[in-house]
């Protein structure tokens, strides 16, 4: 055994071979199963002039999807994915329940009730140069 | 603490295990770093420089702006001349960087060649070597954010224009031309990916709305494998197992089934059974494997099917090879499947007990058939429009069921999204089951009815045996040569793949059914349809099914060699019957003489 054979090293040679083409192999299929060419979804939404938006209304924009609020301290935005798992939450008179599981926020986004653990997302709002208001999700 | 876990044998042996947990993480990630960063790092540069905005022209005379472009090294040959052409022909109008007749535009030509309408060149009193454009036509931007989104793919904006452009002499580019043109618009508008060419077979697989991931080149590591391989297999040949191991006794399973301990050598010769059954199994294998892979990718949509098929060949990495595997393991498939039923029929190997397993066999060539005709339909591009059209059309031919048949097959009056779906659903599943399901049917009978073969009867006395690691070591043999010689095959000849069917056919170059129903279609020459296109197949069928039924078989003292006396009739009726079918074949390849 501590001096193996030709046929040994032979056999062991060419197992090692068919194991390395294995290897290889595994390693192409990860290859081709990880390629994306999906491009990103879009970060930035043009949502329209500000008189879209009147003082002290809520509009909900289910295509972000994002609340827009505006109140005496201006025009403000609040992501309306849920923390928890990622499900859009609806307006109720309390502020924002999640669907999925039940997580509650209130008014200004704050978490009331779990299991969701962060407050709603707070988007950046901002007037660019023809007017009109972007909101951005990143 | 620290002191007191050295000395449990409890936390040793947890300590051994984080250690391995440690080394798998650490393996891990290596794993993904070494695979997958490349192809990440390529992806996320590319998709944010869609988003920079295109460099605003300076208002400022520049000269620099109007000169010939310089030939940069590292570009593709398509990528330069289109930069030529665009510079020469297209700049005019649409920018120096594709942003359209803006102003700012105009200004860069200097101050007497600005108003291109009353200078008199484009205006109505142009000279003959001027052309006309409307004051109020808007001459549009070719690059940028949110431009070009008319077009789908490179394959669109090329088809525009190729029919379309220059505005003023429409068709004066050639295709070659048009198609470097689209290359340094797409360039223009940073969706090109860097060292590709364009072609019908790869542009629809190019975006014009964002940059997809860098093709990259896998061909090393494919080259690598094939001369991996092909070293296997000569360590397989050189390697003569005739020690006989001893396994620890087990229950029997399928494969034990086919892999008896020890079989006679006799039954095994190559020169008896051409190995043509096992190769079956294992280009049955490869397609399984193949075809699951492309069914991560492929989208059974028509204006989707090609170009994600050419997403597939073009982008991901080792698609090209997967499904150049898959199309030449199913073309090879058929070749085998036919010398396998050849070789049955030529040794009179179909005798007695054995005659339903050479119908089941005979089943799985027909399905098999079917399953080549559903993959080629599968790709729904401009070349196999006119095979899907006359085959399904055949189905039509058929007195008092054509109709209902049609419609059972094809979903609809006429080709349409509803057939592709269909065309899918049986290749990868139905047939597919069928053909699961026969082939382990037809694998355990082989066995049941006694073995591959019976040998000679001069040679039954030789009681030669070999263990099952003797045939498992030839199965491998064959499996690494086969399998060297399909990478190869894969990686010179690519399977075909057209440009995506469009509404209107503008280019009948290709009206040919798939090599294998050549015959047929040289055969629809001679007249009626339904006669030579449905009723001369079926019978051809139907006689090759009735031969050990009809005709005499050979006796058991002729068993086990080539061309038994036995059995004459039916050797020489399949004889005739492949070279006519290759006859056929042929005259449909020739060229026709004209009278």
């Amino acid at each position: 055994m501590n001096n193996p054979s030709r046929r040994d090293f032979l056999k062991l040679s060419t197992d090692a071979l068919l194991a390395l083409a294995g290897l290889l192999g595994i390693g192409g299929l990860i290859r081709y199963l990880s390629y994306q060419f999906d491009p990103a979804p879009p970060s930035e939404f043009d949502i329209g002039p500000e008189m879209y938006f009147p003082v002290n209304s809520r509009t909900v924009l289910a295509h972000i999807p994002a609340i827009i609020i505006h109140d005496e301290k201006g025009i403000s935005a609040l992501s309306l994915t849920c923390t928890h798992l990622g499900c859009t939450v609806e307006e109720r008179n309390f502020g924002f329940e999640c669907p999925c599981h039940s997580s509650r926020y209130d008014l200004d986004g704050q978490v009331v009730r779990g299991p969701a653990g962060n407050n709603l997302k707070r988007l950046r709002v901002e007037q660019t140069e023809d007017g009109n208001l972007h909101v951005f999700t990143t | 603490m620290p002191a007191s876990i050295d000395q449990d044998p409890n936390s040793k042996r947890r300590a051994l295990f984080s250690r391995f947990l440690l080394a798998g993480i650490i393996g891990f990630i290596l794993l993904r770093t070494t695979l997958l960063a490349p192809l990440n790092a390529e992806a996320s540069p590319q998709i944010q420089s869609t988003s920079s905005p295109t460099p605003q022209p300076t208002p400022t005379f520049d000269v620099q702006r109007l000169e010939k472009p310089v030939i940069a090294p590292g570009n593709t040959e398509q990528l330069e001349k289109g930069s030529v052409i665009y510079w020469g022909v297209c700049m005019a109008c649409h920018g120096d960087v594709g942003q359209g007749l803006t102003d700012a535009w105009r200004d860069a030509f200097g101050p007497e060649d600005r108003n291109c309408w009353n200078k008199g060149c484009h205006g109505t009193d142009h000279p003959p070597q001027g052309f006309l454009i409307p004051k109020d036509m808007l001459i549009p931007a070719v690059a940028g954010p949110g431009r070009l989104t008319r077009f789908r793919h490179a394959q669109e904006l090329h088809d525009f224009i190729f029919a379309n452009m220059p505005w003023w002499d429409p068709g004066q580019l050639s295709n070659e031309e048009a198609w470097q043109v689209t290359a340094y618009i797409l360039k223009l508008h940073n969706v090109m990916p860097v060292g590709l060419e364009l072609t019908e077979t790869n542009a629809s697989a190019i975006s014009t709305q964002y940059a997809v991931p860098q093709p990259g080149d896998d061909s090393p590591a494919v080259l690598a494998l094939t001369g991996i391989l092909a070293l296997a297999g000569v360590g397989l040949i050189a390697q003569n197992l005739r020690r006989h191991r001893t396994s620890a006794p087990q229950r029997p399973n399928f494969f034990h089934h086919l892999h008896p301990p020890t079989i006679p050598a006799l039954q095994a010769r190559l020169r008896y059974t051409l190995g043509a059954g096992g190769l079956a199994v294992f280009l049955c294998l490869i397609l399984l494997v193949t075809g699951i892979l492309e069914m991560f990718y492929y989208i059974p949509v028509p204006d989707q099917a090609a170009v994600s098929i050419e997403i597939i060949t073009t982008l991901i990495p080792f698609g090209a090879l997967t499904r150049n595997l898959h199309f030449w393991s199913a073309q090879a498939l058929l070749i085998v499947m036919t010398i396998h039923l050849l070789r049955v029929v030529l040794t009179g190997a179909y005798a007695r007990h054995r005659r339903l397993n050479y119908l089941i066999g005979l089943g799985m060539l027909v399905l098999i058939i079917l399953l080549d005709f559903t993959g080629y339909v599968l790709r729904w591009d401009e070349g196999i429009r006119w095979a899907l059209i006359v085959g399904t059309n055949l189905l039509k031919t058929i007195p008092w069921v054509g109709g209902s048949l049609y419609h059972l097959v094809i979903g609809g009056p006429e080709p349409a999204p509803s057939s592709l779906e269909r065309f899918y659903t049986w290749h990868i599943f139905v047939l597919t089951l069928g053909m699961i399901c026969l082939g382990a049917w037809h694998i355990f009978r082989v066995r049941r009815d006694g073995g591959i073969a019976a040998p000679p009867p001069d040679q039954r006395i030789d009681a030669t045996r070999i263990t099952r690691f003797e045939l498992v070591r030839r199965e491998v043999l064959i499996m690494v040569i086969a399998g060297v010689i399909l990478l190869m095959v894969s990686i010179i000849f690519p399977a075909p793949i057209e440009r995506p069917i469009t509404q209107t056919a503008f280019d009948v170059h290709n009206a040919r059914a798939p090599w294998f129903f050549l015959w047929v279609q040289q055969l629809l020459k001679i007249g009626d349809p339904f006669l030579w296109g449905v009723v001369a197949p079926a019978l051809l069928l139907l006689l090759l099914a009735i031969l050990p039924y009809i005709l005499s078989q050979p006796g058991d003292h002729e068993l086990g060699k080539w061309l038994p006396r036995g059995n004459r009739i039916a050797q020489i009726i399949v004889i005739v019957l492949t070279l006519s079918l290759i006859l056929l074949t042929i005259l449909f390849i020739l060229p026709r003489t004209q009278i």
